[in-house]
């Protein structure tokens, strides 16, 4: 059972950087993925929008694994721009998490 | 009579709809030498416009005075091949359809020798009964030019102001004391954003505004006779007197809407403190001008709850139908929610979402504002109960995240509910309106007649025959009010001769056929210095309930005489050669 935390939800609506309210779940993104990545992003996505803020340190490592090769933002059909939203998140963890 | 009678018989293959399964050939062998047929053939295709127009060359050519086609049911072609005679200069009323796709080939694929049999043995009994045809003219009855609409919501009070400008009289029923329905307790409505009351307001003014229009609250139809054209009613005005009065009305309407669903105690936590319906999250949404409140907190996280009363699968008597409104007027309610209080947390669970047309650029919109869209399963619907310091829990499986199970804290839960039928037994038995599976009243045809009933000059329109939005409950007025004029600006409509008629010589007034008559038909009359009996003909229908307790044998129906009848037994039951 995961816990929606609404404050979760609005730090990263604060910040502006964070946008994957257009993501319709397709899984164009995991399937072009070279690095293969199921969980990024849009599993990872969804936990953000949820609120679910310890699914996402859970995946701490698996968001820092991405290339940032945009692969996924090119074939997006719904133009999230994902690659900003990833480095929002590793901002956040390094923030929250490794106190940097 | 018989022998003079110049008889053509054309027996369809329909493609192989027909002919897959009964010998067509054989079949025109076993009829062509019946009495009276001079002309005998098949066709791939009867109802085809070169089939039609040597029908219509042979009954010139061989001056024939009888029609048969055996094809399919009457519903579908018999006023096809009824207009193919009246072009040819031959009456209508004798040609006789004969049906041997619906009743021979698609009701016995198993069995080819007795579909065939079948088949002879029918189309032998339509050339029987077609040897007795006489021309017979439709019945003309003079209309009234006004309109009974029943019910005054967004849909009867726009039918009423339409059918005034085109220059009809307008009796407008409604049960409660206002007029207005479930419209005038709306606030802000997509896309215009004006509040129900509004609309509901002007369209009442533009009702006072028409001096042919003549509105009754606390009213109610209690009774119904007549036909088409020139209906009787009877009106019960509520208040101290309860007086009743009577009107003549050409067409009736029925608006008369629809009810909320009401969940039941215990449905996704409704009965516990906060567990709302969508009608009554609106009122509270309609109160608060600035921030959303209720006892005095602030609202700040709401889950909705989709599909609640509708696309019901299990339990007594589900509702199956998916109530169409409900996605878009919850979705409206999270941007109105949204711009009330900016910061909520809004939570959609959803089964599907079905913002269809112009409404999913609301449903975009939502999102935009941050609203969360979660899909659940039926199989496993979310579960609501109390949590801790007072708010609301609600737990679900979200399908999006592959199966994740969340947990959502809330102030309110709304329970997006769907349209359910109107109660409506008395006027349904007053109109004998024709009530469907998911208790709706039903319409003929659902593409191409969808505001006719089965009940001649009685229409149906907005939520009372199905789930709408108010938009698409005006379009369906607007579309009965075009129906009733068509039929009342003409003056006059013509009805099937195909009735009872009372040989007046034989009647000795006995009034047992007074008692048959479920139409209540049956007049009195004067012939020759005696009572007799006398067949309305704008009320009967042609049922021959009348015809066979006559103990005088003075009742004979139009098109089906005893004559006819007893021709066909004998013709059907003839050997098969």
């Amino acid at each position: 059972m995961a816990l929606v935390n609404p404050g979760f939800v609005d730090a990263v609506k604060q910040s502006e950087a964070f946008n994957a309210s257009a993501c319709m779940n397709c899984g164009v993104c995991s399937a072009v993925c070279p690095m293969g990545i199921e969980l990024l992003p849009r599993k990872l996505f969804r936990y953000v929008l949820l609120g679910l803020e310890e699914k996402v340190l859970e995946n701490t490592e698996t968001i820092y694994s991405c290339l940032l090769c945009k692969m996924c933002e090119a074939n997006c059909p719904a133009r999230v721009h994902i690659a900003e939203n990833v480095r929002f998140l590793r901002s956040y963890i390094n923030k929250k998490v490794f106190k940097l | 009579m018989s022998d003079q009678k110049r008889i053509g018989v054309y027996i369809c293959h329909c493609g192989g709809n027909i002919s897959d399964y009964v010998d067509v050939e054989g079949v025109l062998r076993a009829v062509q030498d019946e009495p009276g047929v001079v002309v005998a053939k098949t066709a791939m295709f009867t109802c085809s416009d070169a089939t039609q127009q040597e029908m219509v060359r042979d009954i010139r050519e061989q001056n024939l005075t009888g029609l048969v086609v055996a094809s399919c049911s009457p519903k579908l072609h018999l006023f096809t091949f009824r207009e193919v005679a009246r072009r040819a200069g031959l009456n209508p009323y004798q040609y006789t359809q004969v049906n041997i796709r619906e009743q021979c080939s698609w009701a016995h694929t198993g069995d080819r020798a007795g579909a065939t049999e079948k088949a002879i043995r029918l189309v032998r009994g339509g050339i029987a009964r077609t040897n007795f045809t006489e021309p017979l003219e439709p019945i003309t009855i003079d209309t009234v030019p006004k309109v009974l609409v029943v019910g005054a919501g967004i849909a009867g009070l726009r039918a009423a102001t339409g059918l005034a400008d085109l220059g009809l009289s307008v009796l407008l029923v409604e049960k409660s004391a206002s007029a207005g329905g479930k419209v005038a307790g709306l606030g802000k409505m997509y896309p215009h954003e004006k509040t129900g009351r509004e609309i509901i307001a002007r369209l009442v003014d533009e009702v006072k505004r028409r001096e042919n229009i003549t509105l009754f609250t606390n009213a109610e139809l209690v009774e119904k006779s007549g036909s088409i054209g020139n209906f009787r009613v009877k009106i019960r005005l509520g208040g101290k007197q309860r007086e009743e009065i009577e009107e003549n009305a050409g067409c009736i309407i029925v608006a008369t809407g629809f009810d909320t669903y009401r969940p039941r105690e215990g449905e996704y936590g409704y009965g516990i403190d906060g567990v709302l319906t969508l009608a009554e999250y609106k009122e509270l949404l309609d109160r608060c001008g600035g921030g959303l409140v209720r006892n005095g907190k602030p609202v700040k996280d709401i889950v909705y709850i989709y599909c609640v009363g509708s696309r019901q699968q299990a339990g007594e008597k589900p509702n199956r139908y998916c109530s169409r409104y409900c996605c878009n007027a919850a979705v409206h309610a999270s941007i109105q929610s949204s711009e009330a209080s900016p910061g909520i947390h809004q939570f959609h669970l959803f089964r599907d979402m079905r913002t269809y047309g112009k409404f999913e650029t609301l449903y975009g919109r939502a999102r935009d504002q941050g609203a969360v869209f979660v899909r659940y399963s039926e199989s496993e619907p979310p579960a609501v109960e109390k949590g801790a310091d007072g708010k609301l829990k609600v737990t679900v499986k979200d399908l999006l995240t592959f199966g994740e199970q969340i947990e959502i804290p809330a102030d309110v839960v709304v329970l997006v509910t769907g349209m359910v039928p109107a109660r409506n037994e008395a006027l349904v038995d007053v109109l004998k309106l024709p009530v469907g599976r998911d208790g709706f009243f039903n319409e003929i045809h659902p593409k191409l007649r969808p505001v006719e009933t089965v009940v001649d000059g009685v229409f149906i329109c907005g939520a009372c025959q199905g789930p709408k939005n108010s938009a698409e409950s005006v379009a369906s007025a607007l579309a009965a009010v075009t129906q009733s004029a068509s039929i009342l600006k003409k003056g006059y409509v013509e009805l099937e001769p195909l009735i009872a008629s009372v040989d007046p010589g034989l009647c000795e007034l006995c009034d047992v056929c007074a008692g048959a008559c479920p139409y209540s038909a049956i007049e009195r009359d004067h012939y020759q210095g005696k009572e007799v009996a006398r067949v309305n003909e704008a009320v009967c229908k042609g049922c021959g309930g009348c015809a066979p307790v006559c103990p005088r044998n003075a009742i004979n129906l139009k098109g089906y005489t005893d004559a006819q009848m007893e021709s066909m037994i004998d013709a059907m039951l003839k050997e098969i050669g």
